[in-house]
């Protein structure tokens, strides 16, 4: 049972984000400044700043983070509107422009220098005072709420401190969580660290890091198993009475706590089955390679095994299953012939004919109409191209005209008078004049 | 190994875990102690199953390392050698096994991480020339894609054998199984007695592939994986890793794969198919010319 506006919930968080642009920016001078100011209000028991001491702590931050830094003043002046403007600091005092103001970090500042100072990790110890803290609590509620007369008494007694008081218990739980599991972040770098550095000679340390966590968590464990239970049996009774008393309000309070406690318990048993799998890693990786090779001599065999630098190659055996036996007959494909093309000769052999110089006859058959006396060119054309056949008439009356003129003067008329020859043939005139065969 | 829960191979037979152990075992699977119940029941019943799998010509062994493996050493069952591709990186994740660093990520490796320890170690020329046998001169762009596509398809089928476990796409956890590539180096005072040895009790083979082709006059086409095809699964082409070039050490065979005859008898004209073949069906990272000799997939 959820209800819906709790489930759109998330979405409308995030449409807020999106619509207001909300953004961060912090520079490493901007988060220095922040946790100095942190650190002098706890240190000072201070509230709030006023702007002189906002000067003086950035310009003591400066010094130490960019010393190099000039004009001071006015790096602080926009720091300190640059951390207002994304709501790290508020100015407290309400005076406005009457005189200097008076500011303070937020919860949203506090908390960013929460996380990088405290990191404060989760331990058997304050995770049974938290649970027995969270105990007492809910049975307190649980009087509270058997008590309620009335509706409006029910959700007053009950729902603020579910809402607040017990959530806060739980949130600490959590945040502890998270610096556990960066603790174990950081011990599995520092095994990896160790080894690099010692190798062997870690070992020992190395060990004393995993026995440390595994009891860490062992222990939480234990916790978490033993109280868990109780604290949702006192919500249960605590929904059942809301239920009665139809406070919708403290029903779903009931139920998120719910929730985080069943997230703390799958966290525990998680982390614990994780951690168990590199602690039973990193004990075989000591016994069956580190103790057996203390001097590192096997990693420098292998690697030049494998650049090829010594030995001879080899390969491993293994088992493979056995081929497929398949009960029939199977002809092989054979080879797919390739494609080719029969072998001739691409020359043809030469073969013998008579020769055919038609340029010669052309010649011949010009004397020959010359000497039949013929004294025009149209009348030598004519007796030319009549032995011809009909598709070589017309290309062959040119070389005519060429050849007349090598064995005859030629002389026309000045206006030359068209001549038919044959079907398709017209020439110019000429009249012809044979020369003397020794010229 | 002492057994405490079998007395009898008929217990052993009939515990639940049996089939899956035996099934495993026999395609060459690596078991250590993160394959829990496997790893108990194999602790439990290795004194009557060491027995059981030596009259099938094979040995169950079991490393101080923490791993059972079978190591076939008649022809009864089939067995094979790793191919240039499954070696190389078996090497390189056993390295990876050995580096402190690892240790810090609780023995997981991104895959990247294998190929990028390969090229460091053998040098980025001489891994592509070991991965791309064949070839007398290569595109660079072609060569490297290669050298990818059978790095990944040498995790899978070390996968397959247990050395490493795949974790989502991009992880690998190493398992103490891979420590079986280191075998012939661990000896600090001589590394050619070692693998002589090793060679003689059947675990592993001597390979030409110390010769890598430095410009080998094979022929050469420049398309990708024109000899992928052949060293599919330990079936090297001829000048990569033929096993019938493989000198042949005492109870090894001239053949990678040597199908088993039942009972030994020569068997009749059947044509076998080696269910291998098809574990890269559909599977490969390049494309590839189609290559009937290895068509399939087996059903894993």
């Amino acid at each position: 049972m959820t209800d819906p506006s709790v489930a759109q919930e998330p979405r409308r968080l995030l449409e807020n984000l999106a619509a207001r642009g909300v953004s961060l920016e912090l520079s490493t001078l901007d988060l220095c400044f922040v946790a100095a100011l942190r650190l002098r209000s706890r240190t000072q028991q201070l509230t709030s700043f006023s702007e002189q001491e906002l000067g003086d702590v950035f310009r003591d931050v400066c010094a130490l983070a960019q010393p190099e830094a000039a004009s001071v003043a006015r790096r602080a002046t926009a720091a300190i509107q640059r951390l207002r403007d994304q709501r790290l600091l508020s100015r407290v005092d309400g005076a406005g422009v009457v005189r200097s103001g008076a500011y303070a970090l937020t919860r949203l500042a506090t908390s960013i220098v929460d996380f990088y100072s405290e990191e404060e990790a989760l331990t058997g110890e304050s995770l049974t005072l938290l649970m027995r803290t969270l105990h007492a609590s809910l049975l307190e509620l649980l009087e509270q709420a058997r008590g309620a007369a009335s509706e409006r008494e029910f959700s007053e007694r009950v729902a603020g401190p579910l809402r607040v008081t017990v959530r806060d218990l739980v949130d600490g739980i959590e945040r502890r969580q998270r610096g556990l599991d960066l603790q174990q972040e950081r011990f599995q770098h520092e095994i990896g660290q160790l080894l690099r550095a010692d190798w062997f000679d870690a070992v020992a340390r190395c060990q004393e890091l995993l026995e440390a966590t595994t009891s860490t968590l062992r222990e939480l464990n234990e916790v978490l198993l033993r109280d868990a239970h109780a604290l949702v049996t006192l919500l249960e009774d605590i929904r059942e009475l809301a239920e009665e008393r139809r406070a919708l309000e403290v029903e779903a309070a009931c139920h998120r706590v719910s929730e985080q406690l069943d997230r703390i318990g799958a966290w525990g048993s998680a982390r614990q089955q994780a951690w168990s799998e590199y602690y039973q890693y990193v004990h075989r990786y000591l016994r069956d390679v580190v103790r057996l090779d203390p001097t590192r001599a096997l990693t420098e065999r292998l690697r030049a095994q494998l650049s090829g630098r010594a030995g001879r190659s080899f390969s491993l055996i293994v088992a493979t299953p056995p081929p497929l036996a398949v009960p029939r007959d199977v002809t092989a494909p054979s080879d797919r012939p390739a494609v080719e093309r029969p072998r001739v000769e691409r020359e043809r052999p030469l073969t013998e004919a008579a020769p055919d110089d038609r340029e010669r006859a052309l010649v011949d058959g010009v004397h020959g109409a010359l000497d039949g006396g013929a004294r025009t060119l149209s009348a030598v054309t004519e007796a030319v191209v009549a032995t011809l056949p009909p598709e070589e008439r017309f290309a062959s009356a040119g070389r005519v005209a060429e050849a007349v003129t090598k064995v005859a003067s030629a002389e026309s008329a000045r206006e030359r008078s068209w001549q038919r020859v044959d079907d398709g043939i017209w020439i110019e005139e000429w009249s012809l004049e044979r020369e003397p065969k020794d010229a | 190994m002492t057994a405490t829960k079998f007395l009898t191979l008929g217990d052993a037979v009939e515990n639940d875990e049996f089939p899956a152990v035996d099934l495993a075992l026999r395609r060459g699977r690596h078991v250590d102690r993160d394959d829990a119940a496997w790893f108990g029941f194999l602790t439990d019943a290795a004194d009557v199953l060491e027995p059981f799998y030596r009259r099938f010509g094979a040995e169950l062994v079991y490393r101080a390392d923490g791993y059972y493996y079978l190591l076939p050493a008649g022809d009864r069952l089939a067995k094979r050698h790793l191919s240039v591709a499954e070696m190389l990186v078996g090497q390189a994740l056993t390295l990876l096994y050995l580096e402190p660093g690892t240790v810090e990520q609780g023995g997981r490796v991104r895959r990247e991480d294998v190929l990028a320890h390969l090229a460091t170690v053998m040098g980025t020329d001489t891994l592509v020339r070991a991965l791309n046998p064949k070839r007398r001169r290569y595109d660079e762009r072609v060569a490297q894609e290669t050298v990818r596509a059978r790095v990944a398809d040498a995790i899978r089928r070390l996968t397959a054998l247990g050395f490493v476990e795949a974790l989502g796409a991009e992880e690998l956890k190493l398992r103490p199984a891979l420590l079986r590539f280191a075998e012939p180096v661990r000896a600090a005072a001589d590394a050619g007695a070692a693998l002589s040895k090793l060679v003689a009790s059947g675990e592993l083979a001597l390979t030409p592939l110390d010769a890598v082709p430095e410009g080998s006059e094979a022929d050469f086409d420049d398309e990708p994986g024109t000899d992928e095809a052949a060293e599919r699964d330990g079936e090297a082409a001829p000048d990569d890793e033929t096993p019938s070039e493989t000198p042949a050490p005492p109870g090894a065979t001239s053949t990678a794969r040597e199908p088993a005859s039942p009972g030994g008898a020569p068997s009749a004209p059947v044509v076998q198919f080696d269910p291998s073949l098809f574990e890269d069906f559909g599977f490969e990272d390049v494309a590839q010319e189609p290559d009937e000799s290895e068509a399939g997939e087996e059903p894993e």
